[in-house]
């Protein structure tokens, strides 16, 4: 197959650019939902 | 929950079978033969970017005539996902431009106006994380979103205006024009599952934003809150 | 009163605030200078590589210059808060920024002014058979780079870092206007000039669309 290493690092490059960028607003979206539960404990308690 | 599962689990489907599709079922092209298979990846990132950015122009709009939050959270969202797309569509271009021209990139009106446009709002991030105060911020991101997408229908026409080392349209252009029928539904597919996952990541960014604002108003009540108990302690103590 | 009666005031205030000091004026002509003269280092050109490269080298300098001389359109307002007198003013916001985009016009018309001969003596470039068009191309492209730099300068007046800022939202934006300008200047370059229709098109096509936008956009530009 001609050129087909150039295809597959297309397709990686695709999908790695996106699942790098899904995976670091998840992170960040599970540590806020945290803090936000901390922070409504805090209130709840207080 | 079960209907995000049931989304993440269709959206997964669909990636799948758009990636099988534009490797086995797309017809084999006359000069480039297998590289020429980026074509469906490429397409699908350019389709998903001008719909967040046409998604984020819209906010913009909303957010200066509304002035409702999730407005700003929209266009921020929007964009910072557009550019996502934005920068794949490059990569793309360039690993398929590589093996097809010989050079990596050229500075032809396609890619030149598309590279400016990545810049445009690359800045509007850029411009954001530079005011503080949230309602500016999202005042005059707005007004400068909406003048980076004037850029937008350039980038568009550039190859129907100008001779360009890119590729001539093959959708809606002149007569020499066309895509093998096979090809189009293909195409479609892959247009489908980009901007499927583009959506995902979205609402996903959009969440993210949603609890920013969610913390910083708990925070204030925690605040507000603990001089409350403060100013109580004292009177306590003064009588 | 009328939105171009107020601009006028404004224009007149502001050309009067510049020329008592001049400062900027003089700043943005030597800067402009610096550039052409610091271009000239990194290739010593012939007469053939000067049609080529110069329209590209002028406008750059414009535009690095131009860029500069934006940034104080709106900063100046802040230090003694004379923006929120503009803003309580009776006059429309845009008749304010009218104002701004008019004297930003006319200084960077009068820095070109210098700039253009010095440039055709540093670099060998016979203008004189174009004159009238060339003015008519770096008019238009001037229209375009105040009414842009004028709306960003008010955005970038709100942020942190606001002199990188400035340049950073504006040449992207106003990259297309360059390549436009660029190309319809070189074409009144070469030994028989000719005056590019389709490029001028283009350039009056941005000037009118920016304009129109910063019309529109004018209330949000000026908001508190």
């Amino acid at each position: 197959m001609r050129n087909f290493h150039f295809l597959f690092a297309a397709w990686m490059a695709v999908w790695a650019v996106f699942f790098v960028y899904q995976v670091s607003v998840a992170r960040r979206v599970a540590q806020l939902r945290d803090e936000v539960e901390r922070l409504k404990e805090q209130l709840r308690e207080g | 929950m079960k209907v995000r599962m049931l989304i993440t689990i269709l959206a997964v489907g669909l990636v799948f079978f758009a990636g099988y599709a534009a490797l086995f079922i797309a017809p084999d092209e006359r000069t480039m033969h297998e590289i020429q298979r980026i074509f469906y990846f490429h397409l699908g990132c350019w389709t998903a970017m001008f719909t967040a950015l046409l998604l984020a122009f819209v906010a913009n709009i909303g957010w200066l005539v509304e002035r409702k939050r999730y407005w700003d959270w929209l266009s921020v969202s929007s964009v910072e996902v557009g550019v996502v797309c934005c920068t794949a569509g490059l990569m793309t271009g360039m690993l398929w431009g590589k093996p097809a021209w010989g050079i990596w990139w050229t500075w032809d009106a396609r890619l030149t106006t598309c590279f400016i446009l990545w810049l445009l709002y690359v800045s509007y991030l850029l411009l954001r994380g530079l005011i503080e105060e949230p309602e500016r911020r999202a005042t005059l991101s707005a007004v400068f979103g909406i003048f980076a997408f004037l850029d937008a229908p350039l980038v568009y026409a550039s190859n129907r205006l100008w001779r360009t080392q890119h590729p001539s349209p093959v959708l809606f252009g002149g007569p020499s024009s066309g895509l093998d029928p096979t090809m189009v539904k293909v195409l479609m597919i892959s247009m489908a599952a980009m901007v499927v996952v583009t959506g995902m990541v979205l609402a996903e960014r959009y969440r993210l934003e949603r609890l920013r604002h969610e913390l910083d108003e708990l925070r204030v009540a925690y605040e507000a809150r603990a001089v409350q108990a403060g100013s109580a302690v004292s009177r306590a103590s003064r009588s | 009163m009328t939105t171009a009666r107020a601009a006028a005031i404004l224009l007149a205030k502001e050309l009067r605030l510049e020329f008592r000091t001049r400062e900027l004026l003089n700043a943005t002509i030597v800067f402009a200078l610096v550039v052409v003269v610091l271009f000239s280092f990194s290739f010593d050109p012939t007469s053939a590589e000067s049609r080529r490269l110069g329209p590209g080298l002028l406008w750059i300098a414009f535009l690095f210059s131009g860029s500069l001389m934006l940034h104080p359109s709106f900063a100046r307002e802040q230090v003694n808060q004379t923006l929120d007198a503009l803003r309580m003013a009776p006059i429309s916001s845009f008749a304010v920024l009218l104002g701004k985009m008019l004297a930003n016009f006319l200084f960077l018309s009068a820095a070109e002014v210098v700039l253009v001969p010095v440039f055709a003596v540093l670099y060998n470039v016979s203008l004189a058979a174009s004159v009238g068009r060339l003015t008519l191309v770096i008019a238009l492209g001037t229209i375009g780079l105040s009414v842009t730099g004028t709306a960003f300068s008010a955005i970038a007046a709100h942020a942190r870092m606001r002199e990188l800022l400035l340049p950073l939202l504006l040449l992207p934006i106003v990259a297309p206007l360059l390549i436009a300008a660029v190309e319809a200047t070189a074409s009144l370059f070469t030994p028989q000039p000719t005056l590019d229709r389709a490029w001028l098109a283009f350039l009056a096509g941005f000037d009118i669309v920016f304009f129109t936008a910063s019309w529109v956009l004018s209330d949000f530009l000026l908001e508190e």
